[in-house]
């Protein structure tokens, strides 16, 4: 299988069992990897890619995280994840996401917690199989889980997601017939992040894909992803990308969607 | 250059919901509804009903308010032409729909009648204009 940076492996997503997507990533060079916030989770499995079968294995899972950061990669640094949907962490993991926010359990750590990771990091014959391990995983834990992923949270994190992060909370708890301390809760438990939180990633995720995907000008940009004005999106995009609007680096967009 | 209205498609957050609500609580039916159960078309004559998934939305790069049972109605309607409006309310009303105004007949003969769908949408349920 070849991949380039990132690619997404849109038939293994299983929205049913939790999964938004399935990913691979392997570095051609030397150098760092940005990652973008996404609020969302990942499953991860960190191997160097040589000559086949891929050992040396080491599980890595990722918390919700509202800033950038760079992952440093070494040539065959490769990776292969899983990213779950908002409200499935605690499914799947057990363990609430907030608890894991802007961090990570890697290696040892993430095996302590989770000792079924360990049968993952066994030797692959290539990622194809590492990613069909990792669906196995998710779809297996989901089967087994007794916690449920309210309808109400799903509803509101959809609603949220359909407006592009434009409504405000005080609007999303009303149409919901909420109380905005609900729709907070709702979203730390689902997400580990605040809904303001949330809802600016989703913002920030849309007028990255207005410039980038549908050539927008950056003014046209900023009202259509309902910033204030073009500044405020500026200040917005070095905050959560550490780059300008008007010089947009080659960056990895996610797909991010209910 | 020609143009002509295609159809009109609402974001509901469960198509499939959607699809047999409309069938129980107003009588359409379902024209086909797509396996990935994010889009459905009514067999509404050549201009089609259609739902999608909300998350069709963010997909396609637009973003929309979400219908919602306990918001404000959006700023549309539907309107469902029924040989009995009077019948056709209190069937809607009964299969879950929210009543809003009862049908009446209008100074041109016409009669009108309005309910919110299961997702908060405006429908109305009148009967041909007279002749």
């Amino acid at each position: 299988m070849t991949l380039g940076r990132y690619t997404e492996l849109p038939h293994l997503a299983d929205a049913n069992a939790g999964i938004e997507a399935v990913w691979a990533s392997v570095s051609r060079g030397e150098g760092t990897y940005r990652v973008l916030p996404d609020g969302r989770c990942d499953i991860i499995l960190r191997f160097t890619l040589n000559a086949p079968p891929n050992s040396e294995l080491m599980p890595i899972v990722t918390g919700p995280t509202t800033g950038f950061y760079d992952v440093a990669l070494e040539p065959g640094s490769a990776f292969v994840g899983v990213r779950l949907r908002p409200g499935y962490f605690q499914r799947i993991l057990g363990l609430e996401p907030i608890r894991l926010k802007s961090g990570a359990l890697v290696g040892e750590a993430a095996k302590n917690k989770w000792p079924d990771l360990a049968a993952l990091c066994a030797p692959a014959s290539d990622q194809q199989e590492l990613a069909g391990r990792l669906v196995q995983f998710v779809r297996k834990r989901d089967a087994d889980s007794d916690f449920e992923v309210e309808p109400l949270s799903r509803n509101t994190i959809s609603a949220l997601h359909a407006s592009g992060g434009r409504l405000r909370i005080a609007e999303l708890a009303d149409m919901h017939g909420l109380s905005e301390r609900t729709v907070r809760r709702i979203f730390l438990r689902a997400t580990g992040v605040s809904p303001k939180a949330f809802a600016a990633i989703i913002q920030f995720h849309r007028a990255l894909r207005l410039l980038r995907d549908h050539h927008l000008s950056p003014a046209d940009a900023a009202f259509e992803a309902g910033f204030a004005d073009q500044s405020h999106m500026t200040r917005v995009f070095q905050r959560m990308g550490g780059f300008s609007p008007a010089r947009l680096p080659e960056v990895t967009l996610v797909t991010i969607s209910q | 250059m020609s143009v002509r209205f295609g159809y009109t498609i609402l974001y509901v957050p469960d198509v499939v919901a959607t699809v047999s609500f409309y069938e129980t609580a107003f009588g359409l039916s379902r024209r086909f509804v797509h396996e990935s159960n994010l889009y459905a078309e009514m067999e509404t004559g050549p201009t089609a009903l259609a739902f999608a998934g909300e998350t069709m939305a963010e997909m396609n790069g637009f973003a929309v308010r979400a219908n919602r049972k306990a918001d404000l109605a959006g700023g549309f309607e539907i309107a469902l032409v029924c040989s009995a409006p009077h019948e056709a309310y209190e069937k809607a009303v009964s299969a879950g729909a929210a009543p809003v105004k009862p049908p009446e007949e209008k100074p041109w003969g016409q009669v009108v009648g309005y309910v919110r769908d299961l997702n908060g949408c405006l429908v109305e349920l009148c009967s041909a204009m007279p002749a």
